[in-house]
């Protein structure tokens, strides 16, 4: 019973950790940036999650719509006018850079405007839990994963169905063969980041209700999102799930099995092996093959 | 304007306020303490409380008293603190620098990692820091003579805790441990393990959180199959609010829990709402108690002042933020100097006070008397801090055992 209770809970926090990284896996995979704003975006969609709540009862889980619409803009600017003009006049590299210092300022910002206090969201079902044939799991990592892979669901339809997902998946391939054809790279490329800026604040809204939150917390979600593509590979929300889910049991089972302390330790440690054995995660790059 | 005419009008409008700043310094006399605080980085919370009772001090000796006498002559006192960002190779570089700009009075950052490094740099340099926000064992147990903190040590910090759980009633039979693995944490839950050991209580493995945490399920599966009469948490705000926020969502339900940090803040309150009701804490001070001193007046007299001018929610930490500049000024009156660093240690060290935050005096060590200066027992009752141990200063019985999370109102 306890292996089943511990396997429970790994799945259930994989789920709320693949939901926080698949914008991050998303803006790696298709346009090679490492997103050191990540975290912002996550953090900022929990702090919108909880102003919708105070301010007009809206409840996390309904936020996350307007939430995403609203970042879906910011990454899309954010990508266009600041980082795009970066990249151009230097390098890729220069993405790093640009996103690690916007990250500093925005967390700044963001304590200037809310103060660093710890913050949560307590909708009247905060505090519920669902017991299954002895198996106890709590009700809003359960809805967070629900939410998880609707989510996960929407993105995987979104770049296999639609033209807009095809556009995105030209341009991360082979960018010039796409412009060729009569895209307008730049501006899908800005897209793309919208929408992985917008799953990111999306999953915020849904994390605020699970855990407390501070600005500085947007580290550990940008640190999170970066392992579970190591782990499950970039570009792909399977691959995210994927990661998640392996990136929940090892911590869960470290946990239980050999200690709370040590489920950083083995995380790296298991960080480090896949980097050296499959650098490019389980399920590889979902653009990488014909770059 | 030609640009000739223009640079000279920059250089004198940039030159303008330290040439003023000058002359101001040149005509008071100032005792400037140097410092630097978490007001961002995780530890930013409960930084900013101990930042904003330093403020206050500030403040009232300033524009209610006037300044203070020392030697006889009239001081006004000045902060030079800056945002350490909780991050402690920045608070090291910060403090370095003050150094070297010949600062020679220190008050501490908040957290024993960041209290630690910092202290090494200015006791080697000489310098003298009062602080209330490292408890670590460390601090006060590597031989520094010129490092005081307003707490006891952490392995100290638990005994009258222990004592308390010796007067409930049925007295509970075992307890167990949850901390985090940080310099504070780790030792303060270590120390309060041992202290409850030899005070005959049944005690489990304790947990061993990492520094940072993001779920505790497991770890309350270990709770709940080990099912002990009370469970300690040696934790900061977040992790505290973390652990009780899936005790209850996991109905993990003990008849007494304990957390050090957390269940004095508002936000603990908000995110747990009639749920914090029932949980105990911490607090090393209460302005309900009978304390006056020369600077502040009384512990309500405090509490006053700062609510009349302050906005953020008071907690112990204001009061023993201000305490430690209350510390330095009756030490800096006894010694009858405010340059001589030896005089003022010296006195320090010996200084034996009744001041609003309680009756101040140092251990041969430097940290805070464990009986004089050790904490009281809180609890949340009916949505407020209620102080239920010591008897004496207690406003409130205990509640115990806690009703089960769903029975709590």
């Amino acid at each position: 019973m306890l292996v089943l209770q511990t396997a429970l809970n790994g799945l259930v926090l994989g789920g709320v950790y693949s939901l926080a990284a698949v914008g991050f896996s998303l803006i790696f995979g298709a346009l090679g940036i490492v997103n050191l704003t990540h975290g912002i975006f996550v953090i900022c969609g929990a702090y919108a999650s909880m102003m919708l709540f105070h301010g007009l009862s809206v409840d996390p889980f309904f936020a996350t719509i307007p939430v995403a619409f609203v970042f879906f803009f910011v990454g899309y600017v954010y990508q266009r006018y600041l980082i795009q003009l970066a990249v151009s006049r230097a390098s890729l590299v220069a993405s790093l850079l640009v996103t690690f210092g916007v990250a500093l300022i925005a967390r700044n910002l963001l304590q200037l405007g809310f103060s660093p206090d710890v913050r949560t969201i307590t909708p009247s079902y905060s505090f519920s839990s669902l017991v299954i044939g002895g198996l106890r799991v709590d009700m809003v990592r359960l809805i967070g994963v629900g939410v998880s892979l609707v989510l996960l669901s929407l993105m995987a339809l979104l770049l296999a169905k639609t033209a807009f997902g095809r556009r995105i998946r030209a341009t991360a391939q082979q960018p010039l063969a796409a412009n060729l054809s009569g895209v307008n790279v730049p501006h899908v490329f800005g897209q793309t980041f919208g929408l992985g800026a917008a799953f990111a604040a999306a999953a915020g809204a849904v994390l605020g209700i699970v855990q407390p939150f501070s600005p500085s917390a947007e580290e550990f979600w940008t640190l999170n999102a970066f392992i579970v593509v190591v782990l499950g590979g970039v570009g792909s929300p399977s691959g995210a799930l994927l990661g998640g889910i392996l990136l929940g049991l090892i911590s869960s089972f470290t946990a239980q099995y050999v200690g709370p302390s040590f489920t950083n330790a083995v995380m790296f440690l298991v960080l480090v092996v896949m980097l050296l054995v499959r650098p490019h995660g389980l399920l590889g790059s979902a653009f990488g093959e014909s770059r | 304007m030609d640009r000739r005419s223009f640079l000279k009008a920059g250089a004198g409008a940039a030159l303008a306020p330290a040439v003023l700043t000058g002359k101001v310094s040149a005509q008071e006399a100032v005792i400037r303490f140097g410092g630097s605080v978490p007001m961002t980085g995780p530890a930013a919370e409960t930084g900013l409380n101990v930042k904003f009772g330093y403020d206050c001090a500030v403040k009232f000796i300033n524009e209610q008293m006037g300044g203070v006498d020392i030697g006889g002559k009239k001081y006004r006192v000045s902060l030079n603190l800056f945002d350490d960002a909780s991050d402690p190779a920045r608070a090291t570089s910060l403090i370095q620098k003050q150094v070297d700009e010949g600062v020679s009075f220190f008050l501490g950052s908040f957290g024993s990692n960041i209290v630690l490094p910092t202290c090494a740099i200015t006791e080697a340099a000489g310098r003298i820091m009062v602080q209330a926000g490292g408890g670590s064992d460390l601090i006060f147990t590597q031989g520094r003579r010129r490092v005081f903190g307003l707490f006891p040590r952490a392995s100290r910090q638990f005994a009258s805790t222990t004592a308390m759980f010796k007067t409930l009633q049925p007295q509970p039979q075992s307890i167990m441990f949850i901390y985090t693995n940080d310099a504070f944490s780790k030792v303060a839950g270590e120390g309060a393990k041992k202290e409850v050991e030899t005070a005959g209580f049944k005690t489990f493995d304790s947990i061993t959180l990492p520094a940072q945490v993001s779920d505790v399920t497991d770890a309350l599966g270990t709770v709940r199959a080990a099912n002990p009469d009370v469970l300690v948490c040696s934790t900061h705000d977040q992790v505290s609010i973390l652990i009780a926020r899936q005790m209850v969502a996991t109905n993990t339900n003990v008849k007494a829990l304990f957390q050090t940090l957390g269940p004095q803040t508002a936000a603990y309150r908000e995110a747990l709402g009639k749920y914090a009701n029932g949980v105990m804490g911490a607090s090393y001070w209460d302005e309900n108690a009978a304390y006056k001193g020369a600077i502040f007046g009384s512990a309500k007299d405090f509490a006053t002042y700062y609510r009349a001018n302050f906005k953020r929610e008071l907690t112990y930490h204001m009061a023993s933020g201000a305490g430690c500049i209350v510390a330095y000024l009756e030490a800096m009156k006894k010694a009858g100097t405010v340059t001589d660093r030896n005089a003022i240690r010296d006195a320090l060290a010996s200084l034996d006070l009744e001041t609003f935050y309680g009756r101040i005096k140092f251990t041969a060590q430097g940290d805070g008397d464990p009986v004089l200066l050790g904490p009281m027992v809180i609890q949340r009752q009916k949505n407020q801090v209620t102080v239920v141990y010591p008897k004496e200063a207690a406003s409130a019985p205990v509640i115990y055992p806690a009703p089960a999370w769903q029975d709590r109102t």
